[in-house]
């Protein structure tokens, strides 16, 4: 495995590992729609790296297109949605969405 | 002939885009009062489209239709093309019969927002007729994409703090899982140089002969796979977003997320993958095989002690689904066939109940049922179709549960012995008790008295209930008839 | 040779932009470090040979979900004359580095022992069809291309259902 291979492994591998851990630690809805972006960034690196392996650049990169594409737009609706709870709520805080319990 | 079925298969992606664009186009005074009865029509026609369908694959004794939507499929064969077979068209029957309920609920339930609700309605079809139609994995991710997004934006849309806390819920489990999913694809991708089905079925024919290397990319990949589709599909244990978003979403899209939604965006893509492209790896059948049966279980218990109504039937899908999934789990004809057939019959008795709830909840208010009480005499005929949507599900014969029941557990017996068939029975009697238990909150016993007042729902909300009432019971009556058909035809 | 360590280079500033945009108890300075990893990975997807990811990347990424992060945390910064509520100390995510220092040693050793390859011929399909990604985009994609017109008609229809004050909307 030569260095490059195993240097775009650990990288995609530390970005999802650190996009889970701020998931679950986070107390602000924000940061909760970052994390879930950095998650996406590493999978993009993945997907690249596949189509490297593979030599089929082209395919590879026309999912990396529409998955870009696919994330801005449930970025936009995540971040709508925090606004609206900011507003009825007042904060960002996550650990205040407690209304469903049962 | 080709061409004449290319027309009508325009009409599964076509229509809806074209509604919207009605939609958008007329003037503002007169779209209010047509925006429902346009949603009527298109998913009537998408219904009709869909049996005449099922009967030119059965005339003509094809396996499946492929069409394309844009171009010539001469161009190029590794174009991802559109294509239905017999499940595509079992599930685009479902939705378009989930779909022209939910309009007839959302007629006047809906206020104020009914422009809105209709777009968004038409587009979460448009994308779950996308998830039944694509042969490539990509794609596939991509209408499950679009799918997630209408859902949630159709839970959020009285912007109240309730649903709004579901809808962001729903949306970080579901962004989760779609990263699981694309990271299996992107692993996948990395082995078999195409996401096509064709491709990967014709590369899977004889086994998987991968390189020591390849083959941990590749379970690797499995893992992600299975872990993201079970979060889509709301099975245990990643089943924690569910009952949450089942419960505050309003209530004509509570009736679409748990008849129909929940299920293709998660079940639909394990039956497919299952059934079609992995079916003979044993790891990923075993792996389901556990979660289904854990599923059925823990989701019938935690229904029994819930308060709410929707709750209890969001725990009861948890359920429903293991049984699906053990189904096509086990690897075999009748096994698919049962699966297949628990699909459309949890379509059917589900969206009856939640059809129900959303009744229950527009006279009286509330859908807690220790506030309710004796509902029976009031409302006649949401009680009645009430006890035939559980008995159907607990699997009652001449019921249609009883029979896709009947076939899973027999192929559990085949597959996974005598345990395995023994505690998919064993939950039939669970499903039973808690539906007896919320019958028996809400319909029977002695009238509450500040529920003197309630009367029957409305127009539209008997008609549902009816519509689906007699598709459950003629289903089960038929059945005998439809399984010698099959035979005769030699697909069984 | 050059060019695998700019791309190496690249791939460490990730990981670093990665754990500042954690850290940072500022949320502006969180988009902002966002933002520098998309430009960075930019970079490093065009070295290896794709420019068109890497110029989505860096045209919507980098542009346009920075922007939309930032307008919405200005939208909900808490009111100045009150103090904050909750303050997410940096101390909160102080296990991360360890944790990423731990998992990347543990990782490379563990590519570097165990010694398997990923080989990229066997096992494939369809020998890599060298055609452009104009041809694969347009001709080959077009369910996606499909799927993506309506996911964007989607979106247009929740930022009128979720933005729009009052009124019928």
């Amino acid at each position: 495995m030569n260095i490059l291979t195993i240097a775009i492994l650990t990288t995609a591998f530390l970005l999802i590992i650190t996009g889970l851990y701020l998931l679950a630690r986070t107390h602000n809805m924000i940061r909760i729609i970052i994390a879930v972006e950095i998650v996406m960034k590493a999978i993009t690196l993945l997907l690249i790296f596949a189509g490297y392996l593979n030599g089929n650049f082209a395919l590879a990169q026309t999912f990396v297109v529409t998955m870009i594409v696919i994330e801005v737009i449930v970025a936009v609706v995540a971040a709508g949605i925090a606004i609206n709870i900011f507003r009825i709520n007042g904060d960002m805080n996550v650990g205040k969405l407690n209304k469903l319990n049962g | 002939m080709s061409a004449s079925f290319a027309v009508l298969m325009y009409a599964f992606m076509g229509l809806p885009l074209l509604a919207i664009v009605v939609f958008n186009l007329i003037g503002k005074k007169r779209v209010e009062r047509c925006c429902i009865p346009i949603g009527y029509i298109v998913s009537l026609v998408q219904v009709a489209v869909a049996i005449i369908s099922m009967m030119l694959l059965v005339q003509y004794n094809k396996e499946a239709i492929n069409f394309s939507q844009f171009w010539d499929m001469t161009v190029s064969v590794d174009a991802a093309y559109l294509s239905v077979d017999m499940f595509s068209l079992v599930a685009l029957f479902s939705v378009g019969m989930v779909a022209f309920v939910s309009f007839l609920t959302g007629r006047t339930m809906v206020r104020g927002k009914v422009f809105a609700f209709s777009n968004v309605m038409l587009i979460l079809m448009m994308g779950m007729n996308g998830i039944a139609l694509v042969t490539d994995l990509f794609s596939l991710y991509v209408f499950l994409e679009v799918t997630g997004v209408a859902s949630f934006v159709l839970i959020a849309l009285y912007r109240d703090g309730f649903g709004l806390e579901g809808s962001f819920k729903y949306l970080v489990m579901s962004a989760i899982a779609s990263a699981f999913i694309l990271s299996g694809l992107a692993f996948t991708f990395m082995n078999f140089g195409s996401l096509q089905y064709a491709a990967i079925s014709s590369a899977m024919a004889d086994g998987l002969h991968l390189a020591p290397g390849n083959a941990i990319v590749q379970n690797a990949a499995f893992v992600l796979l299975i872990a993201g589709f079970s979060i889509k599909a709301g099975i245990v244990p990643f089943h924690g977003w569910l009952p949450d978003a089942y419960q505050s979403a309003p209530a004509p899209v509570s009736v679409v997320l748990g008849g129909i939604v929940t299920k293709m965006a998660g079940v639909y893509a394990i039956i497919r993958l299952l059934g079609d492209l992995f079916a003979r790896e044993s790891v990923v059948g075993t792996a389901f095989m556990l979660l289904g049966l854990v599923s059925i279980v823990i989701g019938a218990v935690a229904a029994i002690g819930q308060k709410d109504f929707k709750r209890i039937l969001a725990y009861s899908s948890i359920s429903q689904i293991g049984y699906i999934v053990l189904g096509v789990s086990t690897g075999s004809a009748i096994g698919l066939l049962g699966a297949v057939l628990h699909f459309f019959n949890h379509a059917t008795f589900k969206t009856t109940l939640f059809v129900n709830s959303a009744a229950v909840e527009k006279q009286t208010g509330t859908t807690d049922i220790t506030k309710l009480g004796g509902l029976q005499r009031q409302m006649p005929v949401t009680g009645v179709s009430s006890v035939i949507a559980f008995l159907s599900t607990a699997g009652i014969p001449p019921l249609a549960g009883f029979w896709s029941k009947l076939l899973i557990v027999i192929a559990a017996w085949q597959a996974g012995g005598a345990l395995v068939a023994g505690v998919a029975l064993i939950a039939s009697l669970l499903t039973a008790a808690y539906f007896l238990r919320l019958q028996r909150n809400v319909f029977f016993g002695p009238a509450e008295e500040h529920l003197s007042e309630v009367t029957e729902a409305s127009g539209a909300f008997k008609l549902a209930s009816i519509i689906l009432t007699v598709v459950t019971v003629g289903f089960g009556v038929l059945f005998p008839v439809l399984l010698n058909f099959m035979q005769a035809q030699g697909w069984l | 040779m050059q060019q695998s360590i700019i791309i190496i280079i690249c791939l460490v500033a990730m990981v670093l932009l990665g754990l500042a945009a954690a850290m940072f108890r500022s949320m502006v300075k969180a988009a902002i470090s966002l933002a520098g990893i998309s430009a960075v990975l930019a970079v490093a997807l065009f070295l290896m040979g794709a420019p068109w990811a890497a110029l989505f990347e860096l045209s919507v990424c980098a542009g346009l979900v920075t922007a939309i992060f930032i307008s919405a945390i200005s939208l909900t910064s808490p009111d100045r004359k009150q103090p904050e509520k909750v303050s997410e100390h940096k101390s909160r995510f102080a296990s991360l580095p360890f944790i990423l220092i731990f998992a990347g040693v543990s990782l490379i050793a563990v590519f570097i022992l165990g010694g398997f390859v990923i080989d990229p011929v066997a096992g494939q399909v369809t020998a890599g069809a060298a055609v452009t990604f104009r041809e694969a985009f347009w001709n080959m994609r077009q369910a996606d291309i499909l799927g993506q017109v309506i996911i964007i008609l989607a979106g247009a229809f929740a930022v009128v259902i979720l933005f729009k004050e009052g009124g019928k909307a």
